[in-house]
């Protein structure tokens, strides 16, 4: 590119063309619902399993990965950001919804025993809020769909016992993170990313 | 009605470029706006100069590992010099 003088119709049309190329990069976010869908599916599925059929006292402890999820993500987020070329705002607001859905989440966790481990219901409606919210700002269907899976489980759970959430729970992040994250996933590959 | 003048700093095509691309980005890399914008580096570096100079973007300079990193950012200065420069733009092609 010169540094010609332009017409005031160029002018307009460059702007276009830039602000065009900004919007235009495609993000892969994959990474985390796969993360968080694999450690939620296996955590619910040991909570129903070790709770149902054995005597074990503590079958709420495959959660503990949880953990291991949150060090995995802050770690590798904040290499992303380092690593960037750019920074939208799309992903900026994207990480600030995703860390505040999981200070609420963790929050109703912590304090779960004063609702007598009622927590599924609660969580199932914040992951709906995040893949309604992520789907509309990357405009990607399944994640909304996956929304809309959130809110009907979480509807079913208010009415079960806690340890039958699980169950819900699971069937939830698998329909709402599992399956978008693997289809976003063949889509990055599509687009070369 | 008189014309206002087109803003100088603005009205030249590489400098329209790395401002159009940093006002829709929250901040951008030098190798970013230089591969969109397809220009040299030497004259990217002078024009993002000119920009910083006139206060209408700021450039950090980090270090990415080993690698020299240069990030530029919008300032709301920039941004109101953006919007008019749009605005007189307007009153040009307006028929």
């Amino acid at each position: 590119m010169e540094d010609k003088e332009l017409t005031p119709e160029e002018s307009l049309s460059l702007i276009n063309n830039m602000i065009g190329r900004a919007r235009k990069r495609y993000t892969d976010n994959s990474f985390y619902f796969l993360l968080w869908g694999w450690i939620v599916t296996v955590a619910s599925l040991a909570h129903y399993i070790l709770g149902m059929y054995t005597s074990f006292e503590h079958p709420y402890i495959g959660w503990t990965l949880t953990i291991a999820g949150a060090v995995i993500s802050a770690i590798r987020g904040s290499k992303q950001r380092d690593k960037a070329v750019v920074h939208n705002y799309t992903d900026k607001m994207y990480g600030w919804l995703w860390m505040c859905l999981g200070i609420a989440m963790f929050t109703i966790i912590f304090n779960g025993q004063l609702i007598n481990w009622n927590t599924v219901p609660f969580v199932l409606l914040f992951a709906g809020v995040g893949t309604a919210v992520s789907g509309a700002m990357m405009g990607f269907k399944p994640l909304q769909f996956g929304a809309i899976a959130f809110w009907v489980l979480a509807i079913v759970a208010f009415r079960l016992p806690e340890i039958y959430q699980m169950l819900l729970m699971a069937l939830g992040v698998i329909v709402g993170y599992l399956l978008p994250g693997y289809i976003m996933k063949a889509n990055a590959k599509k687009h070369g990313i | 009605m008189a014309f206002k003048a087109l803003d100088p700093l603005l009205h030249s095509q590489l400098r329209l470029a790395v401002m159009s691309l940093l006002i829709s980005v929250e901040s951008a890399d030098f190798v970013y706006i230089k591969e969109q914008t397809g220009a040299t580096a030497g004259n990217l570096s002078v024009q993002i100069d000119k920009l910083s100079n006139a206060e209408y973007i700021t450039v950090t300079k980090g270090y990415e590992g080993k690698k020299p990193k240069t990030t530029c950012k919008v300032t709301s200065k920039g941004v109101d010099a953006f919007e008019a420069y749009v605005k007189t733009l307007q009153q040009y092609i307006k028929p």
